[in-house]
């Protein structure tokens, strides 16, 4: 954190971690960070609407947006209170070819928020917070975090979060925010803190894990299906589908999907959900009283 | 119910507590005051101690109170000491009784114990900051943050937060076995009728639409084979993992917004997916 000297990061992610593999977490993070650079002035006012912004909830408890830097992305990036600032990872900066000042200030062009909010005229740090790298190390968030939202461009919004809801609010406000200031203080990053996220690192590198699992796109059939006494019915079969060219028609039952034997219809979606596109599915099916075997070419779509 | 007052002196002062119970309270209007570092500050009263003043946290996923105050507070014993091997005075979780903001009072709140190095660092600077609000309190309310009015509001709405610590353990507890993770599988929620591609060479926004299947949910609203998909109920779909996703969320017989571009123009189409694989 060498351009950021007299910046307290704070994100402290605190871990009492030993006890064989077992391993007993204590703390999370704690973000606060603390800037005592003073801040360019940051730009342009978004157009005074309301913002459905998508988001989930990590492990961790942090709210995760996605924001697409100068229409690159999306990127992945936690809302918090307590980062004075935008921050963007050094990977992504580098990425999109965005350079900082000498103080470690970048202005991006367009920083739009999946839902529509947009900043024009963003500025942002181009760093690391060691606690995106403490969670990205330990594959937390179950995703690759790639920066962090915080005051500078949280207030140009008033904000609404409501969990019982798939989305926030976001509706953007005639406010130009006045930059943070700084303590002046020149200490460097609060003891201690910055430690963690090598320890966490260390421990996800021990345990092996990428912050992404596997994707799987289940194949798509064209099939509606109804509960039938052995295995399943055929209701409808979209023209052109997979299911459509492989032959099967209403009325008809299946009875095992990839040999194995079907009791419902969420029996079905169940096994369904295992097979990706591009997958030949074996369907045994009984048509006019007669049982045969058909292959559906799964699509991708849905 | 009572009303709030406040006095702003340069600090601000907070804020009485009511006697209301918080499921019959209108939403409760919190004024905040905004650090020099740009962390919202609020006071809240601990057990019907306090005004403490703490840090209003989106990003923190625990509350935190220092051993100060938690010792005032009857939230930890006042001869408690902390563990043996501790970091920065950590004594463990707790539970908060009451935990009044403003007018907002909220039972059983878990919390941690520790003195927070920046916290106190920040202490030093800009006054006392005795600990950190975050996720376990405000995800109970339906929570409007607005930085120009400097003030925070709060209707209950019934949210019950998962227990962070546990939802952590779970997720380390499934890496550290041996079993390889397992994979994310983003199964559509109903049948659309699309037939969607996009190759690793292309990266400019949203997917194709190869086809549109006749008689279709996507057929009935409109859509068409060479369409690009751009959003889905208002998600990117850059990619196809993003167009399942969001259409993990559709269920059948619901109705969702598209933006598609057609020939050069953007235009927003309703589809109302059935129920099919």
């Amino acid at each position: 954190m060498t351009a950021y000297n007299d910046e307290i990061g704070l994100r402290s992610l605190y871990f009492n971690l030993p006890v064989g593999l077992s391993m007993k977490f204590f703390l999370t993070i704690v973000s606060l960070g603390l800037t005592t650079s003073l801040l360019a002035d940051d730009g342009k006012k978004s157009e005074a609407t309301t913002f459905n912004v998508p988001y989930r909830l990590t492990a961790t408890q942090h709210v995760l947006v996605r924001a697409k830097i100068n229409g690159k992305g999306p990127f992945n990036f936690i809302l918090d209170t307590g980062a004075p600032a935008l921050f963007v990872s050094t990977a992504v900066g580098k990425k999109l070819g965005l350079t900082a000042d000498k103080s470690g200030w970048a202005t991006l062009d367009r920083f739009a928020l999946e839902g529509g909010a947009v900043v024009i005229k963003a500025t942002a740090r181009i760093e690391d917070p060691f606690q995106l790298e403490g969670m990205n190390g330990l594959g937390l968030a179950g995703a690759h975090l790639d920066g962090i939202i915080g005051y500078n461009v949280l207030a140009r919004f008033r904000i609404e979060f409501d969990f019982t809801k798939d989305k926030l609010a976001f509706t953007a406000l005639d406010y130009d925010p006045p930059p943070p200031q700084g303590l002046g203080t020149g200490a460097g990053a609060a003891g201690g803190l910055d430690t963690m996220a090598a320890v966490m690192k260390f421990i996800g590198g021990f345990l092996g894990q990428k912050a992404e699992p596997e994707i799987i796109l289940p194949g798509f059939f064209g099939l509606q299906l109804s509960e039938a006494k052995d295995g399943v019915q055929v209701k409808s079969v979209l023209a052109k589908s997979p299911a459509a060219m492989a032959g099967l028609q209403p009325g008809d039952r299946i009875t095992h999907l990839q040999r194995k034997k079907l009791a419902s219809a969420a029996d079905f979606r169940r096994q369904a959900s295992k097979l990706p596109a591009g997958t030949a599915a074996q369907l045994t099916i009984v048509s006019h009283e007669k049982t045969s075997e058909v292959t559906v070419q799964l699509a991708k779509g849905f | 119910m009572r009303r709030n007052f406040y006095s702003f002196a340069g600090l601000l002062l907070l804020v009485l507590p009511s006697w209301a119970d918080q499921k019959d309270t209108p939403p409760a209007s919190v004024p905040f005051e905004l650090l020099k570092t740009k962390h919202i500050a609020v006071k809240i009263m601990v057990n019907g101690k306090g005004p403490y003043r703490v840090i209003f946290d989106t990003g923190a996923p625990v509350l935190l109170l220092n051993n100060k105050i938690a010792k005032e507070s009857g939230v930890l014993d006042k001869n408690a000491k902390p563990p043996l091997f501790s970091l920065f005075g950590a004594a463990g979780e707790a539970k908060i009784k009451t935990l009044e903001i403003g007018n907002l009072k909220a039972t059983d709140v878990p919390t941690i114990v520790m003195d927070h190095p920046t916290l106190e660092l920040i202490s030093k600077l800009l006054g006392p900051i005795e600990g950190i609000v975050g996720f376990p309190f405000f995800a109970r309310y339906k929570m409007t943050l607005d930085y120009q009015a400097q003030r925070l509001t709060f209707v209950p709405n019934g949210y019950d937060p998962p227990d962070v610590m546990k939802t952590i353990m779970d997720t380390v507890m499934a890496m550290a076995g041996d079993k390889p993770r397992p994979p994310k599988v983003l199964t559509p929620a109903a049948q659309w009728g699309v037939l969607l591609d996009k190759d690793d060479k292309d990266l400019d926004e949203g997917v194709t639409i190869q086809d549109v299947l006749p008689g279709s949910a996507a057929a009935q609203a409109g859509l068409q084979a060479g369409d690009r998909l751009l959003t889905l109920d208002g998600h990117w779909t850059d990619s196809l993992a993003d167009a399942y996703q969001a259409a993990g969320h559709i269920k059948p017989d619901s109705s969702a917004p598209v933006l598609i571009r057609r020939t050069g123009r953007e235009m927003e189409l309703t589809v109302k997916p059935q129920s099919g694989s």
